[in-house]
């Protein structure tokens, strides 16, 4: 980073940061080289031959996708040549793919099809080949047609990298077919359906199942969105038409080793529309919930609200957005004036840790730690993570491991340090010291006695030679990773839930009793929102449910308020990563249901108090809360020991049962 | 893995070479090249080499056009300029040397030169220089040989002759004439004698 060179394409001059290749240079100077087999973001392999291009002074062509850019360079992308070379190439792609593109889903957006109608080519001068290989749609996620496949090699190249390695070459040459071990189908192997696949393929051998006769791409909306399923908070690009969702793909950026989401969050959006969601308020008359108008509804709640004032208990998920976090807490705080307003982040961590985490982006990082964090893509544990950091490792990051037991992560670590956590973390804090980091007097001594083995040492190395070295940690062993943070790196608490950083920052954190305290039952009414890991009432006078779908905890409420799910509301959340987000209503609100924020403005106006709809002006001014991290005793916070898996199931149980992800389950369960 | 050290391009070229036919010499070679060598990867390579070896199957039993010598010149052409590797650009080149023997346009006439493109040629006794002794009926193992044996002082057998369908040139007869009498022609200018 920061070497520039300069250079002329096609006869455009441009200056790019050293280190590019030719194809991703060309792009920032408006030029596309053809290519079918180039992954941005990962080494090219020079299999199509698509990327010829001509360089000066040498005689031969060569690969844009895997050569560098250098100072002078003079190259031309279109020479007669290359032209005849890329002809050539297509020619031979359509003589062994179905001439299919009438019905072809990929019609559109398939590069073959873009590059055959640059050359004008109606149908191939060569023989026509068929294998006539049966298709893989035994599972309602992915479909395989390997007819389509023209082998260029980016589905098993991708699947590699983040280490699910599904995927492989059967065969050599044109015979070759893309396949799972043993040619099983694909739910009888490792795949965890994530679909990475599914984006990579430039064509329409890989594709959702049930993408076909649902439209064209060109009659798709898209819409930029994030998911809130879990602490990863993946980018995503929904596709709507007629008012439904169609598609969800990854949405961040090209060549970012963040690109990625997980079967929940790619294939969930069916539960938008599940049997189980709520369209209408509803109100428990004479024992049985029955359904209400919302003036009715929020009269009821109103009411109770009122008689209860400080002793009213407010209780939410931190997957909602900030918007409706900061209208949540206006509510409670300022219209029903009691202190009792807090989230599910306190069953795993402190809003605290949240606030103070660093700003950090993973694609820069050459050193990544990973403090008693256990990401799986198996068990769909912030898979997101997982997957990002083994892409990094590909990618020439390396990884260090802290943990008290074995963990999959660690197959891909430098160093995998297994013991006592904070003896290790206080060993590498030690030795960094010792090579003259400069430290806290405090932090100094609390180390003095600590043990330094040849394994810390290499660790310690690692990071001090490092030149943006991030450190992960869960929120219990926060404290003590940012005595790490304090020498050398930065630190990032990684949440469970989506928006725990957004939501800390909105000042949704009690003021009074917290979680677990409402959840025992020490309020006389209780205000639910979204789906909370709980399913017994809790022991309370009143208790209102202000969610998306009925679940067991709202089927045994006094009061029903049916909300928006996130695909149907504009709001931001800001990442564990510390960028705020954006998601953009895709969506017409289902039934009867509201904004989360919007249910609490009219809430208030019942009431005869007035607040504000929160505006991204006044959530961009209270996020700007500033917490330095500071030198805190080494310990483990024992209280937030909770089993991430079981806690990302209870809170997303509407999504996977109303969903075709119910059907992975239930396999899931039968091979495990 | 073998620990026979791996065959180059060199080698399958002297084994080709071991044919006479220039055509026969790079369907040998891609056979071999595709079964041993070929990596595979790029795509110029691995597609076009299995087209070419179509082609030229074709082009040997004579059911080859103008369309596909085209074809096989462009696919060598561009193998030399774009393949990932030296042996695609040697195979390129190969394919390019032997096309310039002209020998491949013969074969699309309908006549290999060499006679080693067996549907191309045929096997023929000549009537004056048979001595009727049967050596070649006895061989054949296609009875493809029609004729009867000359028994002295009696007259009016049937002549020996080839029956062209049933013959699979395989070359025995020719090995057994003691008078050279059999004799490999191109069937094309049979066509052009004969009656059409």
């Amino acid at each position: 980073m920061g070497n520039t060179v300069k250079l002329t394409i096609d006869g455009k001059t441009v200056e790019v940061s050293e280190g590019l290749n030719i194809i991703d240079a060309s792009e920032l100077a408006g030029v596309h080289v053809p290519n079918l087999c180039y992954i941005k973001g990962m080494k090219g392999i020079g299999a199509c031959r698509l990327c010829l291009v001509e360089i000066e002074g040498l005689k031969a062509p060569v690969v844009a996708c895997n050569t560098k850019v250098k100072d002078g360079m003079i190259i031309r992308t279109q020479t007669d040549k290359i032209l005849e070379v890329r002809k050539f190439v297509i020619d031979l792609l359509l003589s062994m793919h179905p001439l299919d593109c009438m019905t072809c889903t990929k019609a559109g957006v398939c590069n073959l099809q873009k590059y055959a109608y640059d050359f004008g080519l109606k149908e191939s001068s060569f023989r026509r080949k068929n294998f006539g290989y049966p298709t893989d749609e035994a599972n309602p996620f992915i479909k395989r047609d390997p007819d389509y496949c023209i082998l260029c090699g980016r589905c098993v190249r991708v699947c590699k990298e983040q280490g699910t390695n599904v995927l492989e070459f059967m065969g050599r040459g044109i015979e070759s077919k893309v396949i799972t071990a043993g040619d099983r189908p694909l739910q009888e192997s490792a795949c965890t359906f994530c679909g990475s696949c599914v984006d990579a393929c430039p064509v329409n051998a890989l594709l959702e199942s049930d993408r076909s006769r649902k439209g064209r791409e060109w009659e798709y909306e898209k819409t930029h969105s994030v998911c809130l399923l879990c602490g990863n908070s993946c980018s995503i690009l929904l596709s709507t038409k007629d008012g439904r969702i169609q598609k969800i793909n990854a949405g961040a950026k090209a060549g970012s080793a963040e690109r990625y989401i997980c079967a929940y969050g790619r294939f969930g959006f069916d539960s938008v529309g599940a049997h189980t969601r709520l369209a209408s308020p509803m109100k428990r008359i004479n024992g049985e919930l029955k359904e209400t108008t919302w003036e009715d509804a929020l009269n009821s709640v109103a009411d109770k609200l009122r008689q209860a004032g400080r002793e009213t208990g407010f209780i939410s998920v931190a997957g909602i957005t900030n918007e409706d976090a900061l209208a949540l807490k206006k509510l409670a705080k300022n219209v029903v004036r009691t202190k009792n307003f807090d989230t599910t982040l306190s069953l795993y961590g402190d809003s605290d840790f949240f606030i103070q985490s660093q700003k950090a982006d993973i694609d820069l990082s050459d050193v990544i730690v990973m403090v008693d964090l256990s990401p799986s893509q198996w068990q769909r544990i912030l898979p997101a993570l997982d997957a990002s950091v083994r892409r990094r490792v590909e990618r020439g990051a390396r990884l260090i491991v802290v943990n008290s037991s074995d963990s999959k992560i660690g197959e891909v670590a430098a160093v995998n340090l297994k013991g006592n956590i904070v003896s290790i973390l206080r060993g590498i804090a030690k030795s960094l010291i010792a090579k003259d980091v400069k430290a806290d007097k405090r932090l100094r001594a609390s180390v003095e006695n600590a043990e330094v083995t040849e394994e810390i040492e290499k660790a310690a190395t690692l990071i001090y030679e490092a030149h943006e070295p991030l450190i992960f940690s869960s929120p219990a062993l926060f404290e003590a990773s940012a005595n790490i943070a304090l020498l050398k790196g930065k630190i990032v608490a990684v949440p469970l839930e989506s928006n725990a950083k957004g939501v800390s920052l909105m000042g949704l954190v009690s003021e009074g009793k917290s979680y677990q305290d409402m959840t025992e039952g020490m309020t006389k009414v209780l205000y639910v929102v979204g789906e909370v890991p709980i399913s017994h009432r809790p022991n309370t006078d009143f208790l209102i449910v202000q969610t998306s779908h009925m679940t067991a905890l709202a089927e045994q409420s006094d009061v029903i308020l049916p909300s928006a799910a996130s695909f149907e509301a504009y709001g931001t959340m800001i990442d564990y990563m510390g960028r705020m987000k954006h998601l953009y209503k895709a969506i017409e609100t289902y039934g009867k249901s509201l904004n989360h924020r919007d249910i609490c403005v009219s809430l208030a106006k019942v009431m005869g108090a007035e607040i504000r709809r929160p505006t991204e002006d006044e959530v961009r001014k209270t996020a700007k809360v500033k917490l330095k991290i500071t030198f805190r005793p080494w310990a483990e916070k024992e209280e937030f020991d909770i089993s991430p898996e079981e806690f990302t199931e209870s809170i997303n149980t509407s999504v996977i049962n109303g969903s075709r992800l119910l059907w992975l389950k239930e396999t899931e369960k039968t091979v495990r | 893995m073998s620990n026979q050290k791996e065959r180059t391009t060199g080698d399958l070229i002297k084994e080709a070479e071991q044919k006479q036919c220039p055509v026969r010499k790079a369907g040998e070679y891609i056979d071999a090249f595709l079964k041993e060598l070929m990596c595979g990867k790029c795509f110029p390579c691995a597609l076009g080499t299995f087209e070419s070896a179509s082609i030229l199957r074709d082009i040997i039993v004579g059911r080859g056009t103008q369309a596909d010598l085209h074809a096989l010149t462009e696919i060598a052409e561009i193998l030399t300029v774009a393949s990932r590797c030296k042996k695609g650009k040697d195979t390129g080149q190969f394919i390019l040397d032997l096309l310039r023997t002209g020998a491949f346009s013969e074969h699309i006439g309908g006549r290999c030169s060499e006679h080693e493109c067996s549907l191309l040629s045929e096997y023929r006794i000549v009537p004056e220089r048979c001595v009727m002794c049967g050596e070649c009926q006895v061989v054949c193992k296609v009875h493809a040989v029609v004729g009867e044996k000359k028994i002295p002082y009696l007259g009016g057998h049937v002549p020996f002759e080839i029956v062209s369908k049933r013959c699979i040139r395989c070359g025995e007869c020719v090995r057994v004439c003691p008078n050279d009498a059999i004799i490999v022609v191109d069937k094309k200018d049979i066509i052009e004698v004969g009656v059409s």
